[in-house]
């Protein structure tokens, strides 16, 4: 037993592209998944993040580059005989077998007897929540239970490793978010590793153990979901995970106190972190839209002005688009308990936010990191 | 307003009406006068009758009336029979031949791809009688005898173009990632194969048999060339006979030709309804 489930080491892979010259969809990928851990790929259209699934399956091959699953090198070994399934985007279910037999797929392959096979088609559909669908044609059944077929299709053979490339993204909002929990609930019940690609930082936060930020094949950053969000490596991730306001300046240092200069002429203050080093230079301060409120005169807190321009609101907060007195965007989201001062905002288009330094997270260097 | 609008889907009734009995007007004619009595006037009704049924099978005795009109029914059956040998032999070798090259031309990539496919297509779109001269000049070039042998290889050349485009069309359509699909769930190429391209493809296969088959029963004009003396098709007798005068036991097979392309087209539909 390993008890990293995979590894990737330097993957690389190349695509040609048709007007010429080669883009790296996978620029030395090291990556490493724990036994029972759920890691997700998140990350834009193109970042790599289905072409590193492919690498794992087995569909695409790397240029350079080792992968190991459950410690054994599978550079050679075709998508059939690796340990893992696979839940694919469009579900994929075999349209000519029924549900039962599209689930049995597996093990019919293995050659299991047909009395066990039968036993465990049930379990999977039980599993899954289809109990007695086993004869119905999947052409006969809604998305979010097509759904549940492929992957009680994907788990049957009791797979090291569950790749799921964006499984939920053809599903609306509510049957979404029950899936999400469903998803999360059955890999702890079964206990093998999930591999879970999507776009959605929603759902990345929501799922994982440890979210792998993906741009132009590049890990960004493989953190915690918290840790990703609270801290991201760099400007990308900041903006790419959560909403965020991003501010570029000079950092000069007094004591505790940071004071970033934007070239639009705002200040920032933020606070030393023992993990950080920063003196001076170029950084980007990150405050996350939640972090302001109205300031009300607490000494702790920092203040910026602000004009605005849009007030939206969201339910249980209002969402206040403007910008600075130097000119940079701001977006700030205040809970709707504060009425009476946003009708004041709203009046005067002008308001005073305030944030707590302390909770300004810096980025090193600028905005341009890949 | 509303007189317009019942004016103009009234027309359009009407137009669709007059459209499908353009269409199947002479081939009502035909089956109504197959059960004419009259034997020299065919655009006459002067009775209802079986007879020329019974003369094609050769039930009549000789010495009624209308035996004076008899073919020989020998031939008849002779040229169904062998109509019957060359389009079994010629689905089978076009069918196999024709899917399994749609299945590599969508499986695999390789030189000249594109141009082979072309020349995939080209046999059906050539002129019967330029392809029915061609072969006859090749048969005799290379000194084979004509016969059926001739005629099945003749069908051949373009009845696997008809059940390549046929098995394509139906391979265009479908899902390559239900195959990733199945070696992810641990099956090698052949069982990927064997239960799930072949089940899917099937209905493409089996519709570009049929159309083989009939198409084969049907064919007249390089059937014409190639057919040498001595052997006749269905389609080859028929035009035999016409050329002897329009006979009424014409109409007669001409409604059983038709009775039979129904039969293996309802075939067809009930297959493919009960795959789907």
């Amino acid at each position: 037993m390993h008890d990293k489930i995979i590894s990737l080491d330097n993957a690389t892979k190349r695509f040609s592209l048709p007007e010429g010259g080669k883009i790296n969809a996978l620029d030395a990928i090291d990556l490493e998944v724990s036994r029972n851990e759920f890691l997700t790929l998140l990350g834009p259209s193109g970042c790599g993040k289905t072409t590193l699934l492919h690498v794992i399956s087995g569909f695409v091959q790397l240029d350079e580059g080792q992968i190991l699953i459950d410690g054994v090198d599978m550079g050679e070994t075709p998508p059939h005989n690796r340990p893992v399934n696979t839940v694919f985007q469009n579900y994929a279910l075999f349209p000519h077998m029924s549900v039962g037999e599209n689930v049995g797929y597996a093990l019919e392959i293995a050659h299991t007897p047909k009395p066990e096979r039968i036993k465990r088609v049930g379990e999977a559909l039980e599993l899954v929540g289809l109990g007695g669908y086993a004869d119905r044609m999947p052409r006969q059944l809604s998305g979010g239970q097509q759904q549940r077929v492929a992957l009680a299709r994907a788990i049957i053979a009791r797979p090291k490793l569950l790749l799921l490339d964006e499984p939920l993204s053809a599903l609306d909002r509510n049957l979404r978010q029950s899936m999400q929990i469903e998803l999360k609930n059955l890999q702890a019940e079964l206990g093998i590793s999930f591999i879970f690609v999507t776009h959605d930082q929603e759902e990345a936060l929501t799922m994982s153990n440890r979210v792998a930020v993906l741009n132009g094949g590049v890990i960004q950053q493989i953190d915690t979901p918290l840790n990703t969000y609270n801290y991201p490596a760099n400007s990308f991730v900041a903006s790419f995970v959560g909403a965020s306001n991003l501010f570029e300046g000079k950092a000069s240092r007094d004591g505790e106190r940071i004071h970033i200069a934007t070239e639009h002429n705002e200040v920032i203050e933020a606070r030393a972190r023992k993990d950080q080093h920063i003196n001076g230079g170029k950084v980007t301060a990150m405050l996350r839209p939640e972090q302001f409120s109205l300031a009300d005169g607490d000494e702790n807190r920092a203040e910026i002005d602000v004009t605005i321009d849009q007030i939206v609101f969201l339910g249980s907060a209002y969402e206040l688009l403007g910008k600075t007195t130097g000119g940079s965007e701001i977006k700030a989201i205040i809970s709707a308990a504060r009425q009476s001062r946003l009708a004041e905002v709203e009046r005067t288009k002008t308001a005073r936010l305030s944030y707590d330094p302390n909770a300004v997270h810096l980025i090193p260097g600028t905005g341009d990191v890949q | 307003m509303n007189w317009l609008k019942r004016l103009g889907g009234g027309s359009l009734t009407l137009y669709t009406i007059l459209f499908f009995a353009f269409i199947y007007a002479p081939i009502a004619v035909i089956v109504v006068y197959s059960f004419n009595s009259d034997p020299v006037n065919m655009m006459k009704w002067s009775g209802f009758t079986f007879d020329w049924y019974k003369q094609i099978f050769g039930f009549t005795n000789a010495s009624s009336e209308a035996a004076l009109y008899i073919e020989s029914t020998d031939q008849l059956l002779a040229a169904i029979k062998n109509s019957f040998i060359v389009a079994a032999f010629t689905t089978t070798i076009a069918t196999l031949i024709g899917t399994s090259t749609a299945l590599a031309i969508y499986r695999y990539n390789f030189f000249g791809k594109r141009f082979y496919r072309v020349l995939m297509f080209t046999p059906m779109l050539m002129p019967d009688i330029v392809l029915g001269i061609a072969l006859l000049i090749f048969f005799v070039g290379i000194g084979m005898p004509l016969g059926i042998g001739s005629i099945i290889i003749g069908h051949c050349t373009f009845l696997i173009s008809y059940v390549f485009i046929v098995v394509s069309t139906r391979l265009a359509g479908m899902d390559r990632t239900l195959e990733n699909a199945s070696a992810d769930l641990g099956a090698n190429e052949w069982a990927t194969f064997r239960k799930v391209v072949l089940p899917q493809v099937m209905p493409g296969v089996i519709g570009g048999a049929l159309l083989a088959f009939i198409i084969s029963m049907d064919d007249l004009v390089i059937t014409y060339f190639i057919s040498g003396v001595g052997t006749q098709t269905l389609p080859l007798f028929i035009f035999g006979m016409l050329r002897r005068g329009i006979k009424p036991e014409v109409n007669a097979i001409a409604v059983m030709m038709l009775l039979f392309s129904f039969t293996i087209a309802a075939v067809g539909l009930y297959l493919r309804s009960r795959k789907k």
